[in-house]
C-alpha cells in the first residue's frame, strides 16, 4: 500500500488532551471538597461549598472537556479549521485553569479578590476561545443542524460566563445586581444555552456515527436549536422582567424540549445495531435518563407547591444535571475522542509504514468499564445524599475520589500507549529512511 | 453518478469510525490512474476531503434523499 497522508490539519495531540487530563482534577478536588465539608454540604444549594463543588463540576470539569473537544471536532465534523490550535490551546488552557480554581476558592472564603481574579481569567480565556473558533465556524455554511448548533451555543457559552462574571463582581462587592434572578438566568444559559445546546449539535453526528444507529429524524435535528434558543431568550426577557406567569410558561416549553432530546435519543439507542452496549452507549443513556429526570422533576417543582418547598429537590436536580447528565456524558465521549486522537495521530507518524493500534486497545476495556461502574455508584450515592447526607455524604465523596482518579489513570494509560508507539514509530523510522517505504 | 461508474465501491454506512477513513485510505492506496472510487457515507466526510486534496485525488459529492453522502473519487488528472 503507498503511503497516503491522511491529516495535516488535525490538531496537535497535546491541544486538546491537556484539557482532557486536567478535566479528572477537577473532579477530584469536589471529592475532597465532599469529604472536607461534610454533611454540610446538603444543608442548601446556596451553601459556600456547595457553590464551589457546582462550580469545581462546571466550570472546572465540563468546561475543561467541552473547549478541549471542540478544539478537537470542528475540523472534523464542521470542516472549521482553527488557527494556530496549539496556541489557542495553550492560552485558553492556561487562563480557565486557575480562573475555575480561583472561583472555588472564592465561594468558600468569600475573598473579593479571588471572585475578580476568577472573572478576569475564566472571561478572557473564553472571550479567547469565542473569537478564534467563532471566526473559524462563522467562515462556515450552516449546511447541517450541527453547524447551525454550533453557532448557537458559542453565544450561549458567552451569556453563561458573561452572567457568571457579573455575578462575581456582585459577590466581590463591584456590583449590586438581584443575585437571586441573575444565578437562575445564568444556570438556564449555562445548562440549556451552552451544554444542551452544545451536547445536541454533536449528538446529531456522533450518536448515529459511534453507538450505530438510525440518525434522529431531519424534523427533530432541524428545529431544535433554533427553537430551544428562541424559548430560552424569551424566557429570560420573561424572568428578568417579573413576568411570572409567561415566564413559568416558558421555563415548562424549555424543559419540555430538553427532555425531548432525551426521550429521542433514547429511542434511537434503542435502535442500535450493536449486539453488545459498550461503555459509551452506557453513559450515554444514564446521561439521558438523568437529564431526563431533571427536566421532569423540575417541571413537578414548577406546578407543585410542596414538593418546591422540599430543600432536597434543587440539590437532587442538580446532582441529576451534573454528575447524571454533564460528568456521564462527557467521560462516555472521552472514551471515544482520546482513542481516536491517539490512533489518528499515530496513524500520521507511521506514515503508513507503521500502523497504529487497534483504537480499541488505547485503554484497555476493562479499565473502562471498572471506571464506569465507579461512576455509577458515585452517582448513586450522591443522588442518596441528597436526602441523608449524614449517611452518604462520605461515601459519596470516597467513590468520587475512586471514580476520576480511576478516570485520570485510564487516560494516562491512553497517553502511555501514545508515547510508547511513538518511539516504536522513531525506531522504525530510523531503521528504514522514508525513501524505502513499500 | 451512478454505482456503474465506480471500479471500487465502499459502503461505509453503518461503519464505526475510523474504519471508514482507514477502507477509504486503503482502497486509495490502490485505485489505477484511469480508476474510480465511490465511497457511500452517512454524512459529509471533511478529514475524507481534506486527505484527497493533499494527496492529488479529485473528487465528486452528492446526496441522495434518504441522506446517504456519495463521494466518487479518481486522480486529478
Amino acid at each position: 500500500m503507498q503511503a497516503l497522508l491522511s491529516f495535516d490539519q488535525a490538531p496537535p495531540f497535546s491541544a486538546p488532551f491537556r484539557f482532557f487530563l486536567t478535566a479528572p482534577l477537577f473532579a477530584l478536588l469536589a471529592g475532597m471538597l465532599l469529604l472536607w465539608s461534610g454533611p454540610d454540604l446538603f444543608a442548601s444549594r446556596w451553601t459556600p461549598a456547595t457553590l464551589a463543588l457546582t462550580h469545581l463540576i462546571s466550570a472546572g470539569f465540563m468546561l475543561q472537556v467541552m473547549l478541549g473537544a471542540m478544539i478537537q471536532i470542528l475540523p472534523v465534523v464542521a470542516g472549521a479549521n482553527i488557527a494556530q490550535p496549539l496556541l489557542l490551546a495553550t492560552l485558553v488552557h492556561a487562563a480557565i485553569t486557575p480562573g475555575a480554581l480561583l472561583l472555588a476558592a472564592g465561594f468558600l472564603t468569600s475573598e473579593p479578590l479571588a471572585f475578580r481574579l476568577a472573572a478576569l481569567l475564566l472571561g478572557s480565556g473564553v472571550a479567547l476561545f469565542l473569537g478564534v473558533t467563532g471566526h473559524a465556524l462563522y467562515g462556515v455554511a450552516s449546511s447541517n443542524p450541527t453547524i447551525r448548533g454550533l453557532k448557537l451555543a458559542l453565544p450561549g457559552l458567552g451569556m453563561t460566563v458573561g452572567l457568571g462574571m457579573l455575578l462575581a463582581m456582585t459577590l466581590a462587592g463591584s456590583f449590586e445586581v438581584s443575585l437571586l434572578q441573575l444565578t437562575s438566568i445564568h444556570f438556564a444559559w449555562g445548562f440549556v444555552g451552552w451544554s444542551i445546546l452544545l451536547l445536541a449539535s454533536i449528538a446529531f453526528v456522533v450518536v448515529p456515527m459511534f453507538q450505530i444507529t438510525p440518525p434522529y429524524p431531519t424534523w427533530f435535528a432541524n428545529r431544535f436549536a433554533g427553537s430551544l434558543m428562541a424559548l430560552l431568550c424569551l424566557w429570560s426577557i420573561a424572568d428578568g422582567l417579573g413576568w411570572a406567569w409567561l415566564a413559568a410558561l416558558l421555563a415548562d416549553a424549555v424543559l419540555l424540549t430538553v427532555a425531548a432530546l432525551a426521550v429521542l435519543t433514547l429511542q434511537i439507542q434503542s435502535r442500535s445495531k450493536r449486539a453488545r452496549f459498550d461503555a459509551t452507549q452506557h453513559y450515554w443513556r444514564l446521561a439521558m435518563l438523568c437529564t431526563l429526570a431533571s427536566c421532569v422533576l423540575s417541571l413537578a417543582a414548577n406546578h407543585l407547591p410542596l414538593l418546591a418547598e422540599h430543600q432536597e429537590w434543587p440539590l437532587l436536580c442538580g446532582v441529576l444535571v451534573l454528575f447524571g447528565g454533564g460528568l456521564s456524558v462527557m467521560i462516555g465521549m472521552l472514551y471515544k475522542i482520546v482513542p481516536f486522537l491517539v490512533w489518528l495521530h499515530l496513524q500520521n507518524l507511521g506514515g503508513g509504514r507503521v500502523l497504529a493500534p487497534n483504537m480499541n486497545k488505547v485503554i484497555a476495556m476493562r479499565q473502562i468499564d471498572r471506571q464506569m461502574y465507579a461512576h455509577f455508584l458515585a452517582l448513586a450515592l450522591l443522588l442518596a445524599a441528597a436526602f441523608w447526607p449524614g449517611w452518604f455524604t462520605y461515601p459519596a465523596g470516597l467513590m468520587l475520589l475512586m471514580a476520576n482518579a480511576s478516570l485520570l489513570r485510564n487516560l494516562l494509560s491512553a497517553l502511555a500507549c501514545y508515547r510508547q508507539h511513538c518511539l516504536k514509530i522513531a525506531a522504525g523510522m530510523a531503521s528504514k529512511p522514508a525513501g524505502q517505504g513499500s | 453518478m451512478t454505482r456503474v461508474d465506480a471500479d471500487i465501491v465502499i459502503d461505509a454506512r453503518g461503519l464505526e469510525p475510523p474504519e471508514p477513513m482507514v477502507r477509504s485510505m486503503e482502497a486509495l492506496g490502490q485505485l489505477g490512474s484511469a480508476q474510480k472510487l465511490l465511497v457511500l457515507l452517512p454524512r459529509e466526510p471533511y478529514p475524507l476531503y481534506r486527505a484527497l486534496e493533499i494527496n492529488g485525488f479529485s473528487w465528486q459529492t452528492a446526496y441522495r434523499p434518504d441522506g446517504t453522502v456519495e463521494v466518487l473519487i479518481q486522480h486529478k488528472q
